[in-house]
Parts: C-alpha cells; structure tokens; sequence
C-alpha cells in the first residue's frame, strides 16, 4: 500500500480523468441469464459481472437444508480471461473469502425464513476485472435476486471508498487499489439504513474513517437509484406510474 | 374495487403509511408498509398487497397443480409439481384406506413419467405438500403437450374470467389444462392447433406485462374482433399489467373444465 506516483493531479482529477466525489459508469441490466430464475449483468466503469440467481430450489447435499430457514449459498468467481493475464480458474483464497462476505452482505435483506427447508444460490462471474469487483457483484447480485421474485426486506447496494494521495475518494478503481492507501468496500441497505459490508484494508484516522464511510454510504444511494432504475425498466418498461384500467 | 390504489413496486419500496394490514408480499416496519416483491401493490381496504410479476411457485393448500410422477415408495408417490419441494401422492388417497402394500399394485394406477393433475391437500412449513387426486377432473393426464410458464404469469394467461384461455381454446380447436404451479398441458385434434395454441401461450408468459396482449394474441390467433369481445377483453391502457388474483382465476378456470 506505499504510494510512488501522484494519483490525484493538481486539478483534482484522478488517473480516470473523475473527480475526488464521482463515481464511474454504472449500468446495469436485468434478466439476462434464460435459463437462471433471476440474473443481471453490470458494468461498473471496466468491470463486467454477470450475476445469476437459482431458487429457492432443493438443497443438495440435503443435510444442508435448514429447518427454519432457506440456505444462502454464493460463488463468487473470476473468469480466466477477467485479467490482463490467465487467472487460475480454481477457486483462489480471495473468492472463497469474497463469496464468504457477498453471503453475509445479502443475507440481511433476503426474508430467508419464508423459505424454509430450502436453497438459494447466488453465482456471480467476473468477465471483466477492475478495482471493486466484489461490490460491483453484490450489486448485480442484489438485482438478480429482486429478479428472481425472491422475498426481500430491502435491496443492496455496494461502493468502495478509499484514500489516495491523502485524500478520501469515491469508487476507487483498481490503480488506486494497489497504489492507494486505504481500501473501503461498504454494502448498504438504503431504506433501512443498515450497513451489510464493511471492510478495510490500509490505513485511515479516526476523521478519515468517518468521512470514508459517508463517502460510501453515499456512493450506495446513487448505486441504488440505478439499480431501482434498472428493475423498473425491465418490468414496467419507460412507465413510473401504473395507469388504472377505465372501470 | 373503485377504492384500490395500484402502483408499480420493487423491493424496499414504501406502498403505504398507516393503519392497514399487510396482506401478501407486503412487511410491516413500523408504521410503514413495505414491498418485498417486484410488482403491483395495491391498496385496499381489506389490507396492503403486492401482486408479483416473478418468482417460482411456492405449493399452497387448495392449489389445482399438475405434476409428473417421478418415483414410488411403498406407501406414495413422489411428484415434481415445479417447486423447490417435491410432493407426496400417498397410496391410500388412490386405493382407499384398506390399501396393502403387498396386495395392491401401485403400477396399475400411476407410473413413472406419468402426468397428473391433482390437488395440494396439505402444506406447512415442515412438510413436503400431500396431494390428492380426489376431485372431479383429477388424475392421470392421458396426452398432451406439456410446457412451463411462469407460476406468476398463470392468472394472466387464464385472464378476466377465462377470457384469454378460451379465445386461444376456441382459435385453435384445442383443450388447455393449466395448474396454478405454472405446467400448462395443451390437447388438440390438430398438431398444427397444438401448436398454435403453445405460440400463443408462450407469448402471453413472455409479453404478460405489456399493453393490448389480447389484441396481438387475437392477430396471431387469426380471431376477427367484435364489439362484445373488445369490452370483454378490456386491454390495459398504456401498459397497465392486468394481473388477477391467482386463486380467483383458477376457480373460474376449473368451473369452465368442468362444464366440458
């Protein structure tokens, strides 16, 4: 995490020409797998995600099924091809650990006790990487699962914020990432106001812990608005307000 | 009905504030009402509920389903109904309650591979559904083409008092069963009926949502529109989805098998 070159030049725009607040391209698009129950597809700036959501189906091995609950099973996964070069495709110690955090991101809003004695499962394939995958992929992933008509308290949404040059910046990309100093993928639920995900790597002060984390939470509600945006469209099409039928 | 305020909803989405109750697919958190499905919540006196546009069909008591046997034990059958839960036909259901594992032989009703319509007797939260195949109409299904829609999409295809169903019935010369688990089995005298009525089945699952569906289905279908049917068939203005509760439909649905 030690800096060498000026990520932030001196009219305050950083490697990708955004500014200290602004947060890359964001688009996201629903129902793209056939074949799953939900899915959608996200760029989030260079990275490229499908998310993919099955159930609430049987669950195999069945000594694993809960009788109160659903089980919430994600895969998180990154394609050979997602690097500059060949990424193993066995599944690393970092994928084990982000699947671990997507499962706990989403559990809060999925209603899992409506689903007792049953599985969920979330897989998330990177196609493309840049800096952020994981929350990139709670995103898509929290879409998926709205697709796939799954009871859900709230959506989730996701945005890292991070440190560069000292300074606390929105959506860091992956130069920032390994050059930056500090780290913070943060998962939120808006209408509930509920942190998911919080982690950190590298090194922030009290003050700057603060800020990071508003930053982010802030970075989640322009996320959510795209992902609400995104359901709309595909269910409802241009319309936002349902006309009655004449009686 | 002149009362229920209707609105687009995702998860997460406030429908309504107050005193009402939460009927289906709504949560309450505090005095707020709260979507938990993509849909169309509406609101009405009787409660707040969200009438949903996807998901895979969760089994309740009453249901009319149509399922394959794919396997016996000694005492039922195991069915695929196309949920997360397989059901339970139990032996005594089909044979009566003096049935013997040993003197009856369970080939001779249902095999393997077999389709039935049937009825879901019992469901909790802690056991697999049990059907029966007691009822008029239920029972082993003799023929047809089976395909699977959306469970979501089953009220839309039956339609506003079995309107769509019989348009696509009477255009193409065909009988269509459809179980409220999403399996629809289409029976005909033509393979070109059959095959006509499936196009139009799997366009209402894809199209379920959009504007003047039943006007494009009577275009594919090939059905000269009169003054009577267009009131009848009453499209949604500018998009509106036209969703009707499942349970209502479906009883309008076996009220119309039955009279055949």
């Amino acid at each position: 995490m030690t800096q060498t070159r000026n990520l932030i030049d001196s009219d305050g725009k950083r490697t990708d020409g955004r500014g200290i607040d602004e947060l890359r391209e964001v688009k996201i698009s629903v129902g793209t797998v056939k074949n799953a129950d939900g899915s959608a597809f996200i760029e989030f700036g260079k990275n490229k995600i499908l998310a993919a959501v099955y159930g609430p189906r049987e669950v195999h091995p069945k000594h694993m099924a809960q009788s109160d609950r659903c089980v919430l099973r994600c895969r998180y996964h990154m394609s050979p091809f997602s690097t500059d070069t060949r990424k193993n495709p066995a599944p690393s110690r970092r994928e084990v650990e982000i699947s671990k955090v997507m499962r706990e991101a989403l559990e809060p809003a999925v209603m899992l006790e409506d689903y007792p004695r049953a599985a969920i499962d979330v897989f998330v394939e990177v196609l493309q990487s840049d800096g952020g995958s994981r929350c990139a992929g709670i995103t898509a992933a929290a879409v998926a699962l709205a697709d796939a008509g799954i009871n859900m308290r709230d959506l989730v949404a996701a945005c890292a914020a991070g440190k560069v040059d000292e300074k606390i910046v929105l959506d860091i990309n992956d130069t920032e990432d390994k050059e930056g100093g500090a780290d913070m993928p943060v998962a939120y639920m808006p209408r509930l106001e509920q942190v998911t995900l919080l982690q950190l790597d590298g090194n922030l002060s009290p003050d700057q812990f603060g800020e990071c984390i508003d930053k982010a939470v802030g970075g989640c509600k322009m996320v959510y608005e795209i992902q609400k945006q995104a359901l709309m469209q595909k269910y409802f099409g241009s319309e936002t307000e349902l006309q009655e039928e004449p009686q | 009905m002149h009362d229920v305020k209707r609105r687009y909803v995702i998860p997460g989405d406030k429908i309504a504030e107050g005193n009402f109750r939460p009927l289906m697919n709504v949560v309450k958190a505090g005095n707020a009402l709260i979507a938990t499905r993509i849909g169309i919540a509406e609101t009405g006196r009787d409660g707040v509920k969200v009438i949903p546009l996807s998901g895979v069909y969760i089994p309740r008591v009453n249901d009319l389903v149509i399922g394959k046997i794919v396997d016996h034990s000694s005492l039922s059958w195991e069915v695929d109904i196309n949920s997360c839960f397989s059901a339970h036909l139990p032996a005594q259901d089909v044979f009566g309650r003096d049935f013997s594992p040993a003197r009856d032989d369970m080939g001779r009703h249902f095999a393997t591979g077999d389709m039935i319509t049937a009825r879901i007797m019992a469901f909790d939260r802690t056991r697999d559904p049990t059907l029966t195949v007691q009822d008029r109409d239920l029972g082993r299904i003799a023929r047809g083409e089976t395909l699977k829609i959306s469970a979501t999409r089953v009220p839309r295809l039956i339609g506003k008092r079995g309107s769509m169903i019989q348009t696509i019935e009477q255009a193409t010369q065909t009988r269509v069963l459809i179980g409220q688990n999403g399996i629809v089995v289409v029976t005909g005298r033509t393979p070109e009926g059959i095959k006509l009525a499936v196009r139009a089945i799997n366009m209402v699952e894809e199209e379920a949502h959009t504007a003047n569906l039943t006007q494009r289905i009577k275009v594919l279908l090939n059905v000269p529109d009169t003054p009577s049917q267009q009131e009848a068939s009453s499209a949604p203005i500018g998009g509106a989805p036209r969703i009707e509760s499942a349970s209502e439909g479906v009883e309008e649905r076996l009220e119309v098998e039955g009279e055949k």
